[in-house]
């Protein structure tokens, strides 16, 4: 047990040999567990946010059919609603157009009539004349045939 | 100038506790270098480069796979050891507490080859003496320790100078002392902070070199006592004994580099403490 020559080579092989090993052990075998552990981490991360995104898309899926929903609603309500109108619009124009008819047929109805008193009434007179006609040839006796006359006239408007 | 063991031939356990050495100068004892040490040390530190640079052109972010896969559970493990002791990052620790643990591994687990292989295989080429494990030398142990203690004192003076200085001066009574015998206790304080200081690369250093050559001790003691006493019992419980304290032994081995390593880490992470008021 001596301490020698030895002693100071030793220190030479040992400080060398941290040197290489640093160099060409420990440098490359940290630099790839370092890479290797952000890797992992990176992938890790990803992971995560892949999670999360996914959590996000269903979230927002479900408001999107909640949404849709409410629209497809709102939209069936308005259509409710719209058909409602639309029927009570067509019953009120029916009605306005059944009271318009009525009103022509009414007017063409008291047009049809006047007329038919107007031509009634020029026949009568026409009948008339021809009674006239006939009365003067038979007697012509103005007085007590006018009242007879008359009398035609007002038996025909009476039958009109 | 000798190429010849230290010691005059012994017979006995004593016989091979010899070095391989060259000595330059047979007055001055320092003058001379344990061949056997630095020829083991030598190949397992090319055998561990060679092994680095082979690998560190496989290595792969990838899967680990093989060597790749077992080096970098050693690197883990020794990197959470530095990261759980230390207070601040420093790149330089990390691969000196790996070089550590895997040269003072590599070095102690020679221990578990048959004590006289290498002995006599040196002895076919002319070698009178050898020893096998570099730890089981003084000066190896020593040569880490002293460097890392070097290390120590380079971070001490360069992260926190004065605060050093005041520790060895003024620690540990300064305080408890009346103002008039302060400028006596100074010289004391600075006889055990020295102390203090000196002792730790010195219980490194003999903790690695006394458990190791302890166990050298033992498999000289098993191998005399019992596969030589020249009877079968002797022999069959030389090998059993033999073989048990090989397991023990790689075991003591992994457990003097790991104290090496993570007393190495805890003496540099005192020195990197920032410093209190």
């Amino acid at each position: 047990m001596s301490i020698d020559l030895t002693f100071v080579l030793q220190i030479v092989v040992f400080l060398t040999m941290v040197g290489l090993l640093w160099k060409f052990l420990y440098g490359p075998l940290n630099e790839a567990m370092d890479a290797r552990a952000k890797k992992i981490e990176d992938g890790l991360a990803a992971a995560d946010a892949g999670v999360e995104a996914m959590a996000k898309a269903q979230a927002d899926i479900a408001n999107k059919i909640e949404e849709a929903k409410q629209t497809a609603h709102s939209i069936v309500v308005s259509a409710e609603k719209r058909a409602a109108e639309l029927a009570e619009e067509a019953t009120l124009r029916a009605r306005k157009d059944a009271d318009a008819i009525v009103v022509a047929g009414k007017e063409e109805l008291a047009a049809e009539v006047s007329k038919a008193r107007q031509q009634l009434r020029a026949e009568v007179v026409d009948v008339a004349l021809l009674a006239a006609g006939r009365i003067v040839e038979a007697e012509l006796d103005a007085k007590r045939h006018e009242k007879i006359i008359n009398d035609a006239i007002q038996q025909g408007f009476g039958n009109a | 100038m000798n190429l010849t063991a230290t010691e005059p031939h012994e017979s006995g356990i004593s016989g091979h506790l010899h070095y391989w050495s060259y000595v330059i100068d047979e007055s001055n004892p320092f003058m001379q270098i344990h061949l056997d040490t630095m020829l083991l040390t030598l190949l397992i530190a090319s055998s561990l480069v060679i092994f680095s640079m082979w690998l560190g052109r496989r290595v792969t972010d990838g899967v680990p796979v093989g060597a790749q896969n077992f080096m970098e559970t050693i690197v883990g493990f020794v990197n959470t050891t530095v990261n759980d002791n230390f207070p601040v990052k420093n790149p330089f620790i990390a691969p000196l507490a790996l070089t550590i643990f895997v040269f003072i591994l590599m070095c102690n687990t020679l221990d578990v080859l048959p004590a006289f292989l290498l002995g006599n295989v040196a002895h076919m080429f002319g070698v009178e003496h050898f020893r096998p494990v570099p730890t089981n030398d003084l000066n190896l142990p020593a040569a880490m320790a002293v460097s890392v203690f070097l290390m120590v004192l380079y971070y001490e003076f360069k992260l926190k100078p004065v605060h050093f200085v005041k520790e060895l001066m003024f620690e540990p009574f300064t305080n408890l002392v009346p103002a008039v015998l302060k400028p006596v206790v100074l010289p004391i304080n600075l006889i055990l902070k020295l102390v203090e200081e000196l002792a730790k690369p010195l219980s490194l250093s003999f903790r690695l070199f006394g458990n190791m050559f302890a166990g050298e001790v033992i498999f000289l003691l098993i191998s005399f006592l019992l596969l030589g006493s020249g009877t079968f019992i002797g022999a069959a419980s030389g090998v059993l004994v033999g073989l048990a304290w090989s397991f023990f032994h790689l075991f003591i081995g992994l457990l003097q580099a790991f104290i090496f390593m993570i007393l190495t880490v805890v003496y540099l992470s005192i020195a990197h403490q920032p410093v209190e008021h």
